[in-house]
């Protein structure tokens, strides 16, 4: 190891990124436009649902109805509808997600304690908010009956609304949630967009970095010289890790700052963790690297090899609890879910080593791993 | 280690890429202190040999020894590489484009480990030398092709090895930074006492190594100096007129393969016979045809490489059916000039690439645009051809502006750009059939022409292969098949032979002579192969964006005798202190060419007698002063620095 080659190589390749206009761009200016594109962009809240009423009874208690649904935050009032044909066109054009068809005579079924059914149709494209947007429906309904109920039991006993109320619903939910108290997606969503994008940039930087280099042939100026393989790595890969480490501490701040994410954890446990990760991606890129060929390949294969366990198996989107036992195992066996992990611990949980050795001792595993395989794949004097 | 041990040793060196035998039992013996030059076309094998030998590359058989150690695995390639300077193939593409001269420099010298203060030392040097110290905080993607050609050679140079690999340093570079790279490596090399090899695609500049190894499809057609190469085919070289030539070239072919049309010139090698001999055959075959302004003189390297390969079973001969003639470029009136650039310019930024360029072409002309990677060739093509809009200027072929001609008149032209245009994954059928229907041929029409080009280019047999699997000079005559499926009256060649073998570039410029007397097709061809221009009818010379000298070869090459003098070739013992004394002696234009120096003689008998003494008194015993032919390489150095001393004087 010769630490003058190292820093040769090393300075090179800050020069080259600072001044090759894409890499800047790919080094500096992408990971925090990311952050900011999907911070904004993919808030995971249903909230604000447009609805339309068509209303066949024009009744006070019909009106009644329809207000519970006016004044939840959850549900955007987008007028009254004429009739049920109309509301074919509000939901195929996306002017409206849930209509509310109320028949004739509701009052009238009400007031006599008989059932009065009431239409829901939800937009069911996307299954997820469609669920949600079910349970809120019947939640306000709900709430709605047992209101009536509490109403009928006062009127018919003569007991005070409050007591009724109490009596209707004897068992009473208290629910409390913790970590994210007020349960904002994007409390958990940053801390998790800092694992995406530290998946997503330092492997294609790193990939197209040493590719460039098999490309245009300047590759040889190292096979040709005495440089060790360790040394070319080293000194050819600093630059990226330190470009990427600074954009994790960036991404941290954007999170904590901007998305107004709490930080519970250990500062000092988080930066050594993500250190790690950011290894760990970086040695994806060099894996990369060392299998393809051409800068194109090298963009498809980095794309496919960290968008999908970013975004599939690293319980961003879906809790991992909720995969099948074999996509389980793929999660298992990838780096992004440790880091998951690592980050909402130390985002939302508050909780450090003693809860999250293990995942950072898998890291540093992984790290070690990639960074030994390019290592070996690396050959000066290759066969084409 | 002994200091006669040659400097590189290889034996039976094999090396397969996939299926594909890339070199083939090779073997070759570099002695130190030499400059050994390989040399062949694209594909030959030059770059597997080279890279092996700088441990680059590993290999499937045979030994590759340098400086006595064997180079059998990556650590013991590690060894000597300490000892090894290796410039890759492709100009600066081996250089980091954002960095300047300087740091390109100190990176090179850091990675091996050259200390500070030596490193700034050598630097001050070799970009002394090379006349880049003015440009050392520019950027390498700024530089033209011959500033990135000499800053790889300092980069290459800077850890002073012993031996340096330099692959194809030359190719695309303008002859004028040719020949001054050839000068500062003769020099450097003769300093430091480093054995170099040296690849090139040009076969007119194995006269400037010691020793050559002529490679072909992977295998060592020949190996020796050039003299020795050239004298292992006997005969003789003839150049003549002979009208009609039409007529003549058929006759002769029968009689000598070797027999090619250079505009109104007839180029015969005569293998086996003497000049005599010769000259009787020529005549016996022209049958009753007079041949005049006869010239018979040694053959060169090129004609003995395409003997030695038609002595191996190469064939030369082409199959071109006339029924097929092509239509009429215009039907009410037939313009005399087919291509006509009036003050072309196109301008870049602040770039001028193409600044007010003028010639004309008329019908059955091949008329050549010579000039480096970016002198302004492909630009002129592009405008001419409507693909660009100029900056001022026009460009009209068949009398109309591309750029707002009807389909009728765009239908007429053909054009094979750089790299051959080819779908790699299309069969050699489906590429014609695919520029058929791109032409609007019908089915019937189509096929014949697809049949007629399969004869043309000589790919029977090959119909249903990959285009991007047949060798060069195939693939090369499918893109110009591809060209003339439309039967086009105008054609436009933009570098149609680069990296292609002798043989391919030969058969390829008898289709285009047969196109344009035969047809009446006007060719205009871009080449930077300064030996092919002698094909064409008329060139220009083009050097940064200008067209320098407009006439026919012979035209040029009689300008040049007569402004700067005739070609001596002096024979030396000692050539790097014979062309010291001759630079002394006010010959400024005296060039080492391997063990020879080249200079211009304004008074041929004179210095026949007055520089073996002058040299004597410099301690140099001369063994033969022979006058040479000027070639055209020769031309446009004159031109080009004649412009730059003009440049220089009215700033």
């Amino acid at each position: 190891m010769n630490g003058k080659r190292i820093v040769a190589l090393a300075w090179k390749e800050w020069r080259e990124i600072v001044r090759d206009r894409l890499f800047f761009a790919l080094a500096f200016i992408v990971p925090t436009m990311l952050m900011l594109l999907f911070g904004f962009g993919l808030s995971l809240d249903v909230e604000h649902l447009p609805f339309a009423v068509v209303d066949y009874d024009r009744s006070a208690a019909s009106r009644d109805y329809t207000y519970r649904f006016i004044s939840s935050r959850y549900f955007d009032f987008k007028g009254y509808a004429g009739d049920a044909r109309a509301l074919d066109s509000l939901l195929a054009d996306n002017r409206i997600r849930m209509a509310l068809v109320i028949p004739p005579r509701f009052d009238e079924h009400l007031a006599r304690g008989e059932p009065a059914p009431v239409q829901v149709l939800i937009d069911g494209t996307f299954p997820m908010r469609a669920q949600t947007t079910q349970g809120y429906v019947v939640a306000i309904n709900s709430a709605v009956s047992l209101d009536n109920m509490a109403r009928a039991l006062s009127a018919g006993r003569g007991i005070p609304l409050d007591e009724a109320r109490r009596r209707v619903q004897p068992v009473k939910l208290e629910v409390r949630y913790l970590y994210n108290q007020s349960v904002k997606s994007i409390w958990s969503l940053a801390p998790k967009l800092i694992m995406l994008i530290m998946m997503l940039s330092p492997p294609f930087l790193t990939a197209l970095g040493v590719v460039r280099e098999k490309e245009s042939g300047s590759i040889f100026n190292i096979y040709s010289s005495t440089v060790s393989p360790g040394e070319f790595l080293l000194g050819k890969l600093a630059p990226y890790v330190f470009i990427s480490i600074a954009n994790a501490m960036v991404l941290w701040a954007l999170a904590v700052w901007l998305y107004d994410a709490p930080f519970k954890g250990d500062p000092f446990f988080f930066a050594f963790a993500t250190l790690l990760y950011v290894i760990c991606t970086t040695g994806i890129g060099l894996v990369i690297s060392m299998l393809v060929q051409t800068q194109v390949a090298a963009m498809i294969v980095a794309s496919i090899v960290s968008i999908i366990p970013a975004v599939l198996y690293s319980g961003m989107l879906l809790p991992l609890t909720s995969l099948s036992p074999g996509a389980s195992a793929i999660a298992h066996s990838l780096p992004t879910m440790y880091y998951t992990n690592i980050v909402v611990g130390s985002f939302l949980k508050g909780v450090s080593w003693s809860a999250l050795w293990p995942d950072v001792l898998v890291l540093a595993a992984y790290a070690g791993s990639l960074f030994g395989l390019g290592y070996l794949l690396f050959s000066k004097r290759p066969k084409s | 280690m002994s200091p006669s041990e040659p400097a590189i040793q290889v034996a039976g060196f094999t090396k397969r890429y996939g299926k594909r035998l890339a070199a083939d039992g090779l073997a070759l013996t570099v002695q130190r202190g030499e400059i050994y030059g390989l040399v062949g076309a694209d594909g030959a094998g030059k770059s597997s040999l080279m890279k092996a030998i700088a441990g680059v590359l590993s290999f499937d058989g045979g030994t590759v020894d340098v400086f006595g150690s064997r180079i059998d695995s990556a650590r013991a390639a590690e060894k000597v590489k300490d000892r090894i300077g290796f410039l890759p193939q492709g100009l600066g593409l081996n250089l980091y484009p954002d960095l300047s001269i300087d740091e390109n420099v100190d990176f090179f010298g850091r990675l091996r480990l050259v200390p500070g203060r030596e490193l700034a030392e050598r630097k001050r040097l070799l970009l002394e030398m090379t006349r880049l110290d003015a440009f050392r905080d520019r950027p390498m993607r700024q530089l033209s092709g011959g500033m990135k050609q000499k800053l790889g050679l300092v980069c290459t140079l800077i850890h002073e090895p012993d031996l340096v690999i330099l692959d194809e340093p030359t190719t695309g570079v303008d002859p004028v930074s040719r020949r001054d790279f050839w000068a500062i490596l003769g020099k450097l090399l003769e300093e430091k006492g480093i054995t170099a090899l040296v690849s090139t695609a040009y076969l007119d500049e194995a006269d400037r190594f010691h020793r050559v190894s002529l490679f072909h499809e992977g295998k060592v057609m020949g190996e020796g100096t050039p003299a020795e190469l050239v004298a292992r085919v006997p005969g003789t070289l003839a150049l003549f007129r002979a009208e009609p030539q039409a007529t003549a070239l058929p006759r002769l072919k029968a009689a000598f393969p070797q027999t090619e049309a250079m505009g109104s010139w007839l180029r015969v090698f005569a293998d086996g016979l003497d000049a005599a001999g010769a000259r009787a055959g020529i005549d016996a075959a022209l049958a009753g045809i007079p041949a005049t302004d006869w010239f018979a003189r040694e053959p060169e390297l090129e004609d003995v490489f395409v003997a030695m390969l038609r002595q191996r079973g190469a064939r030369l001969d082409t199959q071109l059916q006339d029924d097929d003639a092509p239509r009429p470029l215009a039907t009410s009136q037939t313009p005399a000039l087919a291509i006509e650039a009036r003050d072309l310019t196109r301008v870049f930024g602040d770039f001028r690439a193409a600044d007010a360029v003028n010639f004309s072409v008329p019908q059955g002309e091949i008329f050549g645009l010579l000039g480096a990677n970016g002198a302004g060739k492909t630009t002129v093509i592009k405008m001419l051809t409507g693909i660009l809009k100029p900056s001022s200027g026009s460009g009209r072929v068949a009398g109309a502006d591309m750029r707002s001609a009807g389909l009728a008149i765009k239908e007429r032209i053909g054009y094979m750009s750089q790299a051959f245009s080819l779908y790699h994954d299309l069969s050699v059928v489906e590429n014609i059939r695919l520029y058929a229907g791109i032409y609007g041929l019908d089915d019937r029409q189509g096929k014949r022409r697809a049949d007629w080009v399969i004869g043309m280019a000589g790919l029977a047999g090959f119909e249903n292969d990959a285009a991007g699997r047949l060798p060069m000079g195939l693939r090369q005559r499918l893109a110009l098949g591809c060209a003339l499926v439309h039967r086009p009256q105008v054609l436009f060649l933009d570098e149609p032979t680069s990296g292609v073998d002798p043989i391919g570039r030969r058969v390829f410029w008898d289709i285009l002579f047969h196109l344009s007397r035969n047809d009446g097709v006007a060719i205009l061809v871009t080449t930077h192969y300064m030996s092919e221009a002698e094909h064409c009818d008329h060139l220009a010379l083009m050097f940064a964006g200008k067209v320098v000298a407009d006439a026919s070869p012979e035209a040029m090459k009689a300008a040049v005798a007569r402004e700067a003098g005739q070609l001596l070739e002096l024979r030396v013992d000692r050539p790097a202190p014979a062309q010291a004394a001759l630079r002394a002696a006010g010959y400024a234009s005296a060039a080492l060419h391997g063990r020879a120096v080249h200079l211009l003689s304004k008074d041929v008998d004179g210095d026949r007698t007055r520089l073996p003494a002058l040299l004597a008194s410099a301690g140099v015993a001369v063994q033969s002063v022979v006058l040479r032919p000027l070639s055209m390489e020769d031309v446009f150095v004159q031109r080009v620095t004649a412009l730059e001393d003009a440049q220089r004087r009215t700033p």
